[in-house]
């Protein structure tokens, strides 16, 4: 019986984990949060640089964005309090449709920039969302800074949002859908049919 | 006519301060007529009654109206689409020919000189904003560049470790606890009230506004703010062509941009806090202490 541990030792013990890992958790996150847009960053900067051709750039960052990048919860941040406004087909179309657009506005850059570096810098966490500064370093341009928002609400690590210049890219575009939809008579049904426009001219543009 | 150096003529002094007292009554008689229009011009855009837009009654809406804190949203968007068109016609082009026929490397030195020639606005905003650290920064980069760089040619001050700042009038206020006001939309650009009156802080401690009549400067003067707006607008040639193309509504998404980046602006002057003095003197304090 000696041997055995107390109750009282056990709970101690316990509690003494559980204070530790209080304070481990949120540099343990913030260094996982490091890492993850390290590895992201690193995996784009190889394609980016690399010598092939640009819709093969495309081929191969797409996979690599659908997977790092939390498109849905980006798109539902985007439309706002319209999204409860929205019906189910509306909402599953609008979906679809920004997964084009983002993806579309994200490989469209892909062939301006080449022999690109970055660098991370300090990482702070508020809740469930670390920022990770970055300095993206162009030849010929002056050094950009951007935040990358890191969420773990989907269980995995994903990019949620990219701050830059001090504007936050999902808040920009939240206000702009507002806007057109609050002028176009309150309607997602009108958000849609732009982007469909969008995506169309966007396309015809490529060609 | 004798000519002095820069131009001015070589005369009594009785006949210099005549005429420095007849440019002086020229000068605040244009004022007055200019401060005059403007007063007007705001009496009569206030006089429509189409400038402010109806406060929604909707909960959600009403949230979304007193986020974008727009209230004047019908006059800016006007203001806006007249500005966006001289801008397609006239700026637009301008700073597409001035990219293709400068030399990035020349461009860059114009760039950096009229971010040199700004750093005693930014240095007295500095002072008024209470960091010490930071005025010293735009103090030595105004001495360093002027001299050392050529008249703000070549950023020496920067490769020396003092890089620029962004700082204004509207910034200084808005670490004083002002609140920014309702968004303007001026024909130089988004605002708000509290930068649109930073601005014309700003225009008052710049130095270049001092330059007297009759100095080959005011030329310089006039060349230096022209230069300004073209080099500044070829800095966001692909910028505002990305937005133009790719927002739905690009008067909110340009609204929505600014009002974040002043923000931005603001904490980050407010979260400097670089002790003014170097680290050796605290370490040095504690040995003894």
């Amino acid at each position: 019986m000696k041997f055995l541990p107390g109750r009282r030792f056990v709970l101690r013990s316990a509690s003494l984990f559980m204070a530790c890992s209080l304070f481990v958790a949120p540099a343990w996150a913030a260094q996982s949060a490091r890492d993850f847009v390290n590895s992201l960053g690193t995996q784009l900067v190889t394609i980016v640089n690399s010598p092939i051709s640009l819709p093969e750039k495309r081929e191969k960052v797409l996979p690599l964005l659908q997977k790092n990048v939390d498109i849905d919860a980006i798109a539902r941040y985007c439309l706002g309090r319209y999204w409860k406004v929205a019906t189910p087909e509306e909402q599953k179309e609008y979906l679809q449709l920004f997964h084009q657009t983002l993806v579309g506005a994200i490989t469209d850059k892909l062939g301006d920039y080449r022999g690109v570096s970055f660098s991370i810098g300090a990482v702070t966490s508020s809740g469930n969302e670390d920022s990770v500064e970055t300095t993206l370093v162009r030849p010929q341009q002056p050094p950009a800074k951007m935040q990358w928002i890191v969420s773990r609400a989907s269980g995995s690590e994903k990019v949620v949002d990219v701050i830059g210049e001090g504007a936050s890219l999902r808040m920009t575009q939240r206000q702009d859908y507002a806007s057109y939809i609050a002028r176009n008579g309150g309607k997602v049904s009108a958000l849609i049919s732009a982007l469909k426009r969008q995506i169309a001219n966007h396309s015809a543009a490529q060609q | 006519m004798n000519s002095g150096r820069n131009g001015a003529r070589v005369c009594s002094h009785a006949q210099r301060s005549n005429r420095q007292n007849q440019t002086h009554t020229q000068a605040r008689g244009r004022f007055a007529i200019r401060s005059a229009v403007v007063v007007c011009s705001f009496m009569v855009l206030a006089g429509c009654s189409s400038i402010k837009a109806p406060v929604p009654t909707d909960p959600d809406a009403l949230a979304d109206y007193k986020q974008a804190n727009d209230p004047y949203e019908p006059l800016n968007r006007k203001i806006f689409t007249v500005t966006m068109k001289v801008d397609k016609w006239v700026l637009h082009p301008v700073a597409k020919a001035y990219v293709w026929s400068v030399p990035h490397p020349v461009r860059n030195a114009i760039g950096n000189m009229i971010t040199t020639m700004n750093e005693p606005s930014v240095f007295f905003n500095d002072v008024g904003a209470g960091k010490p650290r930071l005025a010293g920064d735009a103090f030595v980069r105004w001495c360093i560049n002027m001299s050392a760089g050529l008249g703000g040619l070549i950023d020496v001050a920067k490769m020396a470790g003092y890089p620029h700042h962004n700082n204004d009038g509207g910034i200084t206020m808005a670490n004083w606890g002002i609140a920014s006001g309702p968004y303007l939309f001026l024909p130089m650009g988004p605002s708000s009230f509290r930068d649109g009156i930073g601005y014309g802080i700003d225009q008052g401690l710049s130095p270049w506004n001092y330059v007297p009549r009759g100095y080959g400067l005011v030329s310089f003067n006039w060349a230096y703010n022209m230069m300004g707006i073209v080099h500044s607008r070829s800095e966001h040639l692909d910028d505002l062509d990305a937005l133009q193309r790719d927002a739905l509504d690009p008067y909110a998404t340009i609204r929505s941009a600014y009002q974040q980046q002043r923000k931005a602006q603001a904490e980050a002057i407010k979260n400097d806090h670089r002790a003014t003095v170097p680290l050796w003197y605290h370490v040095k304090n504690r040995q003894q202490g």
